[in-house]
Order: C-alpha cells, then sequence, then structure tokens
C-alpha cells in the first residue's frame, strides 16, 4: 500500500533514521502474469475456495451489495465512479484506457461477480511510480517545489466474515487521524485521490471520510460531483479504474503534481491547496489515509 | 486441498461426517469462525468444538458469472451466510436460480458429496 509507505518513510525521517527516503512501487501484472500471480496463503484459502470465493471481486462485491441492501445504492450511482475516472483518464495522456464511457456502458458491460460489472472493477497493469520523502528544512532548496504532508493516519478492522458492518472500512478511523493531525477537515479539501480497486470503494471511501453522510454516497458521486469541475473532482488521473492499476501509488504522485500545477491544463484542479489521498488492501482491513497541502503548515 | 490452518482438521472432519462443528469459546461463550487457537473476543485460549443447528440467514447474496460467454457455462451463487450461532462463513445457495437469492433469506445446511457444507432456501 504506497500511501502507507509514504507514511513509514514520514516516520523514519522524523524519528532521524533516515534524512531521505525513496518510496517506489512497481507493478507487472499484464505482462509478468505467471510471475506476479504466484500465490500468497494467508491460511483462509480452505474457507473461501471451496465455495469459489477466489477473488478481490468477490469480497468488494460483497461490499457493494451491502450497501445496495442498506441504503438503496443503485447500479447507476456505482457507475457514475467509473464514468468519472474514465473522463478523468481521457485527459490523462499515460492513461491505459482513453475512450470515454456513459452509465449505459458500464452497465452494458457483462458481470463479474454481481452486483459488480465489468467496468466497475480496475485494470490489470504494468507500471511504476515514485515519491521522494525528506524534512521540510531540507525540501527547501532543492529544484523541485515541495508538497507538505499535513497529516496522515491509518486503520484497521476485520475481513469481510467478521467485520461488524461491510458498508464502513478503515477510512473513517485513518481520516480522523489526519484531520486530527492536521487541523483541517472535508470543507477544506480541492481534490481526492482514492483507491479504487471497485467503483464501491471509492463511494465507500468518501462517505468515510466525511465528505457526505454514511450511505449519502450513491447520491454524492451522481450529476458529476467527483468529476474535473464538479465539487469535489476525484481521481484526476482516471485511478486504477482508467488510468492503470500501480496499487495506488499513482494517486500519491497524482496528488503531488496537481498541488505542484503540473498536470495538463484540461485536468488541473484550480487553484488546487488541499488533496486526500487513500489506500486500501489486506480482504477489507487496512486503510491509510495522507493529507497534503501546497504551503507548509 | 491441502488443511494448513489449526482447527481445519476438525472442521472439514465435521462436514464430511455430516455434522458441522465450530469452536466455541469456555470463557466467553462465542462462537468462532473461521478455526483458530485463540477467541478474537475475549482472547481465551480454551474453546470446544460444538455442533450447529445448520440454519442461519444470507448475509451476502451474489452472483459469479463465468468468462465464457458460452451459455453451457453457468452461472453460480456465492454468499455469506450468518449462522444462527452468529458467525458469517462464506458458501453457496444450491438447488435454485443463483439470481432468487436474496439478502435475508433463511437457509438450511447440507453437504455435497465431499462433505464441503452449502445451504438451500429454508421453504
Amino acid at each position: 500500500m504506497p500511501a502507507a509507505a509514504v507514511i513509514t518513510a514520514i516516520l523514519a525521517v522524523h524519528a532521524r533514521l533516515a534524512t531521505t527516503v525513496l518510496c517506489v512501487h512497481a507493478q507487472k501484472q499484464s505482462s509478468g502474469a505467471a510471475e506476479c500471480r504466484r500465490r500468497l496463503l494467508d491460511g483462509l484459502e480452505e474457507y473461501e475456495e471451496p465455495f469459489g470465493m477466489v477473488s478481490a471481486v468477490s469480497q468488494h462485491a460483497a461490499v457493494a451489495a451491502r450497501h445496495m441492501h442498506e441504503f438503496g445504492t443503485t447500479s447507476e450511482q456505482l457507475a457514475a465512479v467509473a464514468v468519472a475516472a474514465r473522463k478523468h483518464a481521457t485527459l490523462n495522456p499515460a492513461a491505459m484506457m482513453r475512450t470515454p464511457i456513459t452509465i449505459e456502458d458500464v452497465l452494458a458491460s457483462r458481470f463479474v461477480t454481481k452486483p459488480l460489472h465489468l467496468l466497475d472493477c480496475c485494470l490489470v497493469s504494468d507500471g511504476a511510480g515514485a515519491v521522494v520523502v525528506t524534512g521540510s528544512e531540507r525540501a527547501s532548496g532543492l529544484r523541485k517545489q515541495p508538497v507538505y504532508v499535513a497529516g496522515f493516519g491509518f486503520g484497521y478492522g476485520h475481513g469481510p466474515l467478521e467485520a461488524p458492518t461491510l458498508t464502513t472500512l478503515g477510512g473513517t478511523q485513518a481520516s480522523a487521524a489526519a484531520y486530527a493531525m492536521s487541523g483541517l477537515g472535508p470543507d477544506d479539501v480541492d481534490f481526492a485521490e482514492l483507491y479504487d480497486c471497485f467503483t464501491i470503494i471509492t463511494l465507500v471511501t468518501l462517505e468515510d471520510y466525511g465528505f457526505c453522510a454514511k450511505g449519502e454516497g450513491g447520491a454524492f458521486v451522481s450529476d458529476g460531483r467527483i468529476e474535473l469541475g464538479g465539487a469535489l473532482p476525484v481521481n484526476t488521473h482516471g485511478g486504477l479504474l482508467s488510468q492503470g492499476h500501480v496499487e495506488g501509488m499513482l494517486h500519491v504522485t497524482e496528488a503531488v503534481k496537481q498541488l505542484r500545477g503540473e498536470v495538463e491544463v484540461a485536468r488541473q484542479v484550480p487553484d488546487a491547496r488541499v488533496g486526500i489521498v487513500s489506500g486500501h488492501g489486506a480482504t477489507l482491513s487496512a486503510h491509510a489515509t495522507l493529507l497534503l497541502t501546497k504551503e507548509c503548515g | 486441498m491441502q488443511h494448513a490452518g489449526l482447527g481445519a482438521r476438525e472442521f472439514w472432519d465435521s462436514c464430511r461426517a455430516g455434522a458441522m462443528a465450530l469452536q466455541r469459546c469456555s470463557a466467553c461463550r462465542r462462537f468462532r469462525y473461521p478455526p483458530r487457537s485463540v477467541c478474537p473476543f475475549c482472547l481465551s485460549v480454551d474453546a470446544r468444538w460444538m455442533p450447529v443447528r445448520g440454519t442461519g440467514t444470507v448475509y451476502v447474496a451474489l452472483v459469479v458469472y463465468p468468462r465464457s460467454r458460452d451459455p453451457q457455462h453457468a452461472t453460480s451463487s456465492l454468499v455469506i451466510v450468518e449462522l444462527d450461532e452468529g458467525v458469517r462463513m462464506w458458501s453457496n445457495v444450491v438447488g435454485c436460480d443463483p439470481e432468487a437469492v436474496a439478502i435475508g433469506d433463511r437457509v438450511r445446511l447440507i453437504y455435497d458429496d465431499a462433505g464441503v457444507p452449502r445451504f438451500t432456501l429454508a421453504e
């Protein structure tokens, strides 16, 4: 989880265990499939595989099914997340998927695990990204304009069988820590780069981060609100859904570029000063938040 | 499949015998699943294997679609069932159209020829 790697680097710099840390993540899933898909045993396989629970799609489809059941969230609302990501990817020369899609296209794509359609799912990609983490004093004399970490946090929960709920994940705990550390809140955030392995996770994270109340994520992501030009642009690079799956490292690099004003004009969030980044993983049970700012708080 | 985890042999043996048993903590009396050495609620290491009633409620209902569009590759049910003992498990609802299974449906435990625990709609 690259957002967590950045937090670990910050802690190392703060503790003077290191002066400067390079956080790098590379992925070779589409061309190096045989190497990369070697199985990781977590001891739970024999309670999953006999039933056909063999993929992250099914775990996240379970979240979607519960969100739909508890709050009336619709497939159209999930599709709006995919449409926004694709719209941003069409503006990003480094994105894999650059043909615009509509809500109807998402709904017409085949089911992988119902209720998730193919276009609710992220890509399988080759890619890499890196960021350099150092102290603000060291950063002040560098060639590149630094971006500041105003707050961060972790959140841990349970796997899908033992979680008290599947519709609130670790983002609540992680973002609360980041907001408390920074003195900033959801109203201060200009854009969000949210881990989007599946459309439902973007929606749940928006709720967990306090951009809307729990259960209102479906309405929040509709009507272009999370698109560039909307109230809260989300995944301005196209995300895992449409730019490429590099485990969220490109969410971190995109936030840095947005705050530096380095992206293409059409993709630039005007006057971007505060961005929030999420990482998510470990079978729904781990979350990390980074709150980044243009100016040193 | 090789049984790797602690308690896996007891669990799968009970299923193959047609009487699924789960660990119940001797201290806090709560059932737990998947099997493990320590109670996740109170950390006690004392537990007994207790048979379950075999009834539960669908907590999550999914339909897994085949990658192939070949019509002979059928869709299949994938569910999380909440047993009346309070634990949730991945399984399948069989004997009906996977699309017909919904959250809240009451289900009953059955076993396939290999002793894998699955469920049918209770009515």
